[in-house]
Order: C-alpha cells, then structure tokens, then sequence
C-alpha cells in the first residue's frame, strides 16, 4: 500500500504528457491502471483546489484545445496507417513463414520507398520544366524499344541528353528556370538525404541489434525469445515445432560433439581446401569481370561502327546484359556447390563466406561496368555519352528484373513440382533470403548509379519492384516453405542495410562524384552541353551571384566552407576526437558490466 | 481464431484474464490489455513482464526446472519424435539457468529473464499479435 501512496505521489508531480507516458508504461490490468490514474487527478485537484478560480477558465480553455488537438493528431495517424500499402499482405507472410522472410519483404518495400522519393523529385524538378520546353521526336516507335532503351527513348525525357542547357522562361519577363542547376541540386540533395537516411536507419538498427555480441551464441535466448508468436497458421505452427525441436537436438549433439583434434597434416590439408576454393572463386570473378569487360568493348565499336537503327544491331545491344545477368544467376550456384566441398565446421561460416564471395562478385561486375562507362565511353567519340550510359543501364535493369522472374519460376516453381512429383525426397524448396536480398541490392546500386544519367529510372524501378513484390510473393505462397534454420531475421537486416550503404550507396556516389567532377560532359547533348565539367555550372553561378549584394552570405559559405580544405580537415579531426572519447566510454562500461556481474554471482 | 493454433494460448488466457471464477475467460477489457501488449508500440519492459508471467506455468514467481520443462514441451511439440530425451532435456535446463541465472538461485527471476531477453533484438519483434 505504502509503494502504491509513493507511485501516486510521483505520477501526481509529473507533467500531464509524462504521467500518461508512465502510466501506459506500466505493467499491470486496464481497470487497475484507471484506479492509479483516478487516484493521482484526485491528488492534484486537492492540491490545486486552493489556488484561485481566475485561471481556471484560461486553463479549462487550454485543456480543451490540448485535448482536441491531440485528437486530431490521433486521427490523422490513424488514417496515415491506412495509406500504408500492402500492410494486410505482409501480415499474412509473417503470419505463415515468420519473421525471416518477412524481414526480405519490408526490407524490398523499403528500397520501394527510395525509389519512388527519387521519382518524384526527379520528376517535378526536372522532367516537368523539361516538358515546357521540349524538342519535338521525330524518330519512330517500334516495340523493340521497351527492351533496348534506345531508338524512340533516345529523344524523350528519360535520357540525359534530352534535357536542355538553356534556362526556360514561359514568359518574357516572368521567372525563369536554370535547368542546369536543377539538374545538379535535384541529384545532389536527394544523394545527400538517401545518405543521411540510410545512416540514421543503420545506427538505430546497429544499436538495437548488437548491443552485446558474445551473448548471443547461448542456448537460453533461443528458447525463452525462440516463438514466434505471429504465426498463425496452424500448419506452420507445427512446422515451426518440428524446426525448434530438431535445431534444439541438433545444438546439443554439436556441444556434445569434442573438438576434434586434428593431426597436422589433416589442417593443413584443411587450409589447403579453403585456399584453394577462395583462389577458385575470386578467380572466377576476375573471369568474369574480363568477359564483361571485352565483350562491351566489343559492343561499343560495334555500335559506333554500324547504323543505329538495324534491328540487328540492336538486339546485339542485348547481349552484354543478358550475358553479365546470367553470370550473376549461374557463379552463386557455384559458390554454394564449393561451399559444401569445403566442409566447414560451423555452418553458420558457410553461410557467411557464401554471401561474401557473391557480394564481391557483384561488386566486381558493377565496379568494372563503371570502369568502362567512366573511361571508354566518355572519352568516345559519340554524340551523347551520357545517353548511353544511361541506355546501358536501363538494358541492365530490364534484363535482371526479367531473370529475377525467371529465376523465381524455375527455382521456385519448376523445383517445386520435381520435389513433389519426381524426385519426392527433394521436397519443397526454402525460400533463399540471402540471395534475393542481394538480387535486390544488386538492382538498386544500378539504380543509384543510373540517376544521374536517366532521370526517370527510378520510377521504372519502381514499377519493377512492384511486379517483383507480387511475384515472389504469390511464389512464396504456392511454392516455398519456410526456412528451417534460425535466421537471426534482426541482425541479418542490420547486415543488409550496411551492405547497401558501404558498397552499394557510397559507390554510386563515388561513380556520381567522379562523373560531376572530373569528366567532361558531351559537347552536344544535355543540360550541361560546352562546359568544361558538370560541377563548372555551380562555379559559375557563384560567380554570378557575386555581383549581387543581397546574396554575398551564399558566396561567402561557398568559398569559405564547402570548397575549402582546411574547413573538412578541422571537421574531421573533430569527428576523430568525438569517436575516440565515445570509444573510451564503451570500454569503461563494460568492464563495469563485468565487475557488476562478478558481484551479483557472489 | 488466430491464437488457437497458438501452443501458449491457455497460458496467454489465464494471464490476461482478471476474472474471479479463474476458468480463464476474458472481458473485453482484458482483450484490450492483451492487445495492447502484444502490440508493436509496447515497450520492452512490459512485454518481457508479460511473457515472464505466460512462461511461468506454475505462477510461482519465478521460472524453476519444471517452467523450463513444460515451456521446452511447448515449443517442440506434441509428435513423439519431437521431444527431447531426459537426458537432452537435463542438459539443455541446464544451459539455460547456466546462462541466464546470474545470482545462481537455480530459477529464473524476472530481473534475469529481463536482462536475458534485452539482449535478443528479435524478441521485441516476435512477441507479437498485429490484426
């Protein structure tokens, strides 16, 4: 009774929004929690009943707009649930396979979210203004198209070199539009907000997901947080048994089982095996890489040779990303064929080194891609570099999406029927998080790296995702089963989310910073036609703003701040400082859990 | 009808329900309770409250050898080649109060089943029931 008096008494101090908050927080019934609240307002009108009654009206007024203000605010995120799409889908694969394949559907709906940001910036500020002043298409359609990217699109807002460098007024003296730094801002403020976001989501991810990594091996988390208790089929409830139970058995011999004490020829020959399979697969990738990057120079002197518009020719503008599209479908195959060659002896290292090789060899694939984009074709002789760039990157983007369909039918629903009629002991095929999610990394990156160039690539992205999302999922449904291993859904997406910001983000800025920077863009086509870089259109309109007195403040932080050294070098040294003292304080606390720890055993 | 296939369900019944005859059904009040803590905008501290309290098949306050035993049971099954041997079941209890029971009392108390649970990030996200 007394620790009840001393509850109210402290709820009773708090501010109103603080003593709501504290007593949602607290874990006891509805009807006990109305008491406790019934309580602390009788307290405070005891100890407010003196005060004089001329407030009473301003703060009765107060308290009713409070209180119809927060009602609005309820409603309006009630129905911003509602706009939340697919949510009735998603609760019925997390209801079915768990928590594993449902962290690769939010995390494909989240990338959605991405792409159509990108779109619509893209397209109110620069393909919109473009319509205004557009140039009349003379070439014709033919179906053709829709696969190759070139031809019609060549002379339509989706390519760069379709954009106009002139600065668009509709009326004589009215506003006018400078597309060139459109262009430019549009680009560099959605890079900036795609970085900051994926940080911010990457550091709350990591802090909730890695707060003390060595706990984690033990059998005890597995048991009291293993149910998943949004499951509610019954079928996958009893599936989900016969998982735990089997995992369960499978942990306990694997604890049993004595580290085998091998014989030094045995681990050397060991070392061996691993060596030899990491020199196989990266020298696969390398052999892939060549071929890739042969065959499209093959390409580009096929194109600049022969007519552009030979249906011929263009269908052999197919072959580069039919070709790099089944090397990403067949090398991974590979990889998992050496995984079990290898005989590691913990699995959870097969699954790791697995998804290692493939991340290097998509990396690779993209890395020498922008390579031969960056170099060959911009110092070609073409009449619009960027153009092609762009047209390449779309014939990419279209060719992956339609092996991903692909793959999902064969993989998923060829190996489905065999499994159940031919060959029974196969059985139902597990959907495979670890290479969709990279599929889709891998298909975002070219994105990314293709804005630049095609301004309206993220909306076909967008639509690709869409299809994509509905593909997998009616596959998932008739073909798949849920996966039988314990994937740490939590920390594979805080994997996922790292490995779309290291490789994947930071290098499409890097290819973008390069592009902007050091080449030059093409003489005759786009909004950046005659200057010496695309970044020289930024530069000259400071120069421009330079004679204006009202805007010295913006040519002052350009000179003093964005484009001087010592400026980022102080910062980063600050930022050192901060990560070093932050790193001290971590190693101070854990040694305190430790000594903590040591206390209570005693 | 999505709990029944639920192996907790009794135990997520009897927990919710403030009732006096004890049989375990439940007021709408109750039902909103239950909702809202297994909802996603519950905080840690009360989900691991209530999943403590559905673990605890005894009521006794704390999880000792036989919660482990009947919760294990749960969560393998009722097929007879799902369950563990005696001797499996005797080794890994013990792994789990080796674990987690840090003031080595032999049980699980709600201060321990806390601190284990605040290290699994999955938890947050698998405890739970969306309409």
């Amino acid at each position: 009774f007394y620790a009840e008096e001393k509850l109210v008494g402290n709820l009773a101090s708090m501010s109103k929004r603080e003593r709501i908050k504290a007593i949602q927080k607290m874990p006891k019934t509805m009807k006990k929690k109305r008491e406790i609240r019934n309580k602390v307002l009788r307290e405070i009108a005891k100890k407010s009943g003196s005060r004089s009654t001329q407030l009473a009206c301003c703060t009765q007024c107060q308290c009713g707009a409070a209180a119809s203000f927060r009602r609005f605010r309820n409603s309006l995120s009630e129905h911003f649930h509602l706009l939340q799409f697919w949510q009735k889908t998603l609760k019925i694969i997390g209801g079915k396979f768990g928590t594993s394949v449902l962290s690769y559907f939010i995390f494909l709906k989240w990338l959605l979210n991405f792409n159509i940001f990108s779109f619509l910036i893209n397209f109110s500020f620069i393909t919109v203004p473009q319509f205004v002043a557009a140039e009349p298409n003379n070439l014709s359609f033919t179906g053709l198209e829709l696969l190759t990217g070139a031809g019609y699109f060549q002379q339509t807002v989706l390519y760069y070199g379709f954009y106009t460098n002139a600065t668009i007024s509709k009326m004589k003296n009215g506003a006018s539009y400078n597309m060139q730094l459109a262009y430019i801002f549009t680009v560099g403020i959605y890079f900036v907000i795609c970085l900051l976001v994926l940080l911010f989501s990457m550091a709350k991810s990591f802090c909730r997901n890695f707060i003390n990594p060595q706990a984690y091996s033990g059998s005890a988390f597995k048991l009291l947080c293993a149910w998943d208790f949004s499951i509610t089929n019954e079928k996958a409830v009893k599936l989900k048994q016969k998982n735990l139970s089997t995992q369960i058995k499978e942990d306990l011999t694997e604890v049993n089982k004595e580290v085998l004490n091998f014989t030094v020829t045995e681990r050397v020959v060991r070392i061996l095996i691993h060596f030899g399979s990491w020199v196989a697969s990266l020298g696969l990738a390398v052999a892939a890489c060549a071929g890739v990057y042969f065959l499209s120079i093959n390409n580009l002197e096929l194109f600049m040779k022969g007519h552009k518009n030979d249906l011929e020719s263009q269908a052999a503008m197919l072959v580069l990303p039919i070709v790099t599209s089944l090397l990403n479908v067949f090398i991974p195959f590979f990889y998992s064929w050496l995984g079990h060659l290898e005989k590691f002896q913990n699995p959870r290292n097969k699954i790791y080194v697995t998804i290692a090789r493939n991340i290097i060899l998509k990396i690779s694939i993209i890395g020498i891609l922008c390579y031969y984009w960056l170099t060959i074709v911009a110092a070609s002789e073409s009449q619009c570099w960027e153009s092609l760039i762009g047209q390449d990157i779309y014939r990419l983007v279209l060719v992956d999406f339609i092996f991903c369909l692909l793959g999902s039918f064969f993989g998923e629903f060829l190996r489905r029927v065999i499994g159940t009629t031919v060959c029974v002991s196969l059985g139902v095929p597990e959907f495979d998080i670890g290479r969709n999610v990279l599929d889709l990394i891998y298909a975002q990156t070219l994105t990314w790296i293709g804005i630049l160039f095609s301004p309206l690539l993220p909306g076909i992205q967008m639509i690709l995702f869409s299809i994509v999302f509905y593909v997998k999922k009616v596959s998932l449904m008739r073909n798949c089963q849920p996966p039988r291993k314990v994937w740490r859904a939590a920390q594979m997406t805080t994997f996922f989310m790292l490995l779309l910001f290291f490789p994947s983000l930071t290098g499409a800025l890097s290819v973008i910073a390069v592009t902007v920077w050091r080449l030059k863009p093409s003489k005759e086509c786009g909004p950046f036609r005659g200057l010496p870089s695309m970044y020289a259109a930024v530069s000259e309109w400071i120069k421009i703003l330079e004679n204006y007195v009202s805007s010295k403040w913006v040519v002052w932080i350009y000179y003093n701040l964005i484009t001087s050294e010592l400026f980022f070098f102080i910062l980063s040294v600050i930022l050192l400082i901060i990560t070093y003292l932050y790193w001290q304080i971590i190693e101070g606390r854990r040694t305190l859990a430790k000594l903590l720890r040591k206390h209570i055993a005693n | 009808p999505s709990r029944q296939a639920n192996p907790f369900q009794h135990r997520i019944c009897h927990v919710f329900s403030t009732s006096e005859d004890r049989d375990g059904s439940m007021s709408f009040e109750d039902f909103l309770d239950m909702l809202s803590v297994f909802s996603d905008s519950a905080t840690l501290d009360v989900k691991s409250h209530y999943a403590f309290q559905i673990f605890d098949f005894d009521d006794d306050g704390t999880l000792d050898r036989k919660d482990l035993e009947k919760l294990v049971d749960c969560l393998t099954g009722e097929g007879e080649e799902a369950r563990l041997s005696s001797a499996e079941m005797e080794q890994l209890i013990g792994n789990i109060l080796e674990e987690s029971d840090i003031d080595k009392d032999g049980t699980i108390n709600l201060s321990e089943f806390q601190h284990v649970v605040s290290r699994s990030p999955d938890f947050a996200s698998s405890f739970k029931i969306v309409l």
